[in-house]
């Protein structure tokens, strides 16, 4: 790890050896009992998985379960709510996300979001993908940069010549494979997704899935969804969170089950997971 | 409840399914009777209601394509279409057994027969019908231990098919005998493979119930020649 300042910097040098030595179930992230609370109000309870590397991780349950509220945990997300605490552990490639003297923007150029809504900036195309570049003072090969990222979010072809255009203009799907590339522009490791197609069309939502099933050979990627067939169509593990209700009345998440997404779509282990997945509650 | 059409659809087909493994039942009962009887009137019956057989297995595979398409099913839901769909293929395929039992009656009725050949299909014409309506009670009891029984039930049919052609054999100094005897050896073979029906469906209801598929028996490893001895 290197210190710079006050800050201690995510050192990531390395872990592509670790991962011959480990073999591709790696874990990137380590959740280690983790709750969050908002307010003093619990929102997440004692949440222990591993989240193994260039995979796709979902994360899906009933609504008020905690799901984003959990993928808010891995990018330090919930630092911007006020009243949220997280205690527990998160440990991203062995370091503590936590740890104060961490740099939370440092964590977030590592680990990169995609929202529910696209939002795109009111900027060009080519400087919605170049703005976290420039924010990181990059200036060499923008162009390159900027070309590659939009490639691999599987936007090229179509934005190539309305690079200056604003990125507003773009249809619902373009705008989120925009931000898709905006995202790995930074070259993070990990990509979260908090559903990143409940705002778009069949056709646009088959495309980010097909673009997360190849962008997982390059980036970890864990994505929350509604959509239980879109977990079962591209994720590799499935993570059920469903709610409960404590003696005060206080409604929080708890983790039911986390195992391949085949299991859990086949033979889930926990009756509550089964439940839900086949639609008998939730 | 969510999904509770679903859940109703799936539950209409699964009766379906039983009311199937009940007339397959009752097709090989039938036309085992009619054979060793020579009853021209139940191979007749079995022959003509196989038609009502074949429209109800149409039904629940169209059935269960719609549910697979539409609904989208998963876990227990999605392992009880696969059973279905599996069973409901053997059953019409035992159904059809029956078919061929009638239809060698009709080409076997004035020929002589033996009475030890008569008495061997009668008893496998028993556990047969035994086993389809077994394999329904496992079914719909969700009976892992009643799936394992059927391999056991099974072995009598292998044995009597086994030691059929010997028998078989001890007609040949009467040549319409003989010709009868070969017929019933496709009897014999036809039961058989109702037993195998029956512990192919138990196999399905094991993985139903446990998520894992498993053979109850592996008919390459069977020792054939060796139990004969």
């Amino acid at each position: 790890m290197v210190t710079e300042g006050a800050h201690i910097r995510l050192d990531l040098s390395g872990t592509a050896h670790q991962e011959e030595a480990t073999g591709p179930e790696e874990a990137v992230f380590q959740l280690r009992g983790v709750s969050v609370s908002y307010d003093g109000r619990p929102a997440l309870r004692d949440v222990t998985l591993d989240i193994p590397r260039n995979r796709i991780t979902a994360i899906i349950g009933p609504s008020g379960c905690g799901k984003s509220t959990l993928i808010r945990c891995l990018n330090r997300m919930n630092d911007l709510i006020p009243g949220a605490e997280v205690r527990g552990q998160v440990l991203y490639h062995g370091q503590d996300l936590y740890d104060p003297a961490v740099d939370p923007v440092e964590v977030r150029r590592h680990i990169g979001m995609v929202f529910q809504k696209p939002n795109p900036f009111p900027k060009s195309v080519f400087e919605n993908v170049a703005f976290g570049l420039r924010v990181q003072g990059i200036r060499d090969d923008l162009e390159g940069r900027v070309e590659r990222a939009l490639r691999r979010a599987a936007l090229w072809d179509e934005v190539k010549d309305k690079l200056k255009e604003s990125g507003l203009a773009l249809s619902g799907g373009q705008q989120q494979r925009l931000c898709i590339a905006r995202a790995i522009a930074v070259e993070p490791d990990t990509i979260l997704m908090d559903e990143p197609c409940s705002a778009l069309d069949p056709i646009a939502t088959q495309k980010i899935e097909d673009l997360m099933v190849e962008l997982k050979e390059t980036y970890s990627i864990v994505i929350v969804t509604h959509n239980m067939q879109q977990a079962a169509r591209v994720s590799d593990r499935t993570a059920f969170l469903t709610a409960e209700v404590d003696e005060a009345g206080n409604r929080f998440g708890v983790l039911v089950e986390y195992d391949e997404t085949e299991k859990i779509f086949t033979n889930p282990s926990d009756p509550r997971t089964e439940d839900y997945v086949t639609g008998r509650f939730g | 409840m969510a999904r509770s059409r679903f859940h109703e659809e799936l539950e209409q087909l699964e009766l379906k399914l039983l009311t199937m493994g009940e007339l397959a039942a009752v097709a090989v009962r039938t036309a085992v009777d009619g054979l060793v009887e020579r009853d021209d009137a139940k191979a007749r019956a079995v022959i003509e209601g196989d038609d009502e057989i074949d429209a109800l297995y149409v039904a629940i595979d169209h059935g269960m394509l719609t549910l697979l398409a539409l609904q989208a099913p998963v876990a227990s839901d999605l392992r009880l279409i696969s059973t279905i769909m599996h069973a409901n293929g053997h059953l019409e395929r035992i159904a059809d057994q029956g078919v061929n039992i009638a239809k060698l009656h009709e080409v076997t009725k004035h020929l002589p027969t033996s009475q030890t050949i008569l008495g061997m299909i009668r008893e496998m014409g028993d556990v047969a019908v035994d086993m389809i309506r077994c394999s329904m009670e496992a079914f719909r009891h969700r009976d892992v231990a009643l799936c394992r029984q059927l391999d056991e039930m099974d072995d009598p049919l292998d044995r009597l098919n086994r030691h059929m052609h010997l028998e078989v054999a001890k007609l040949a100094d009467d040549p319409k005998a003989l010709d009868w005897g070969m017929h019933m050896n496709m009897v014999a073979r036809a039961l058989e493979r109702v037993g195998d029906n029956c512990v192919d469906i138990g196999e399905q209801v094991g993985f139903l119930v446990t998520g894992e598929f498993r053979e109850f028996t592996d008919a390459s490893r069977t020792g054939v020649v060796a139990d004969e001895d």
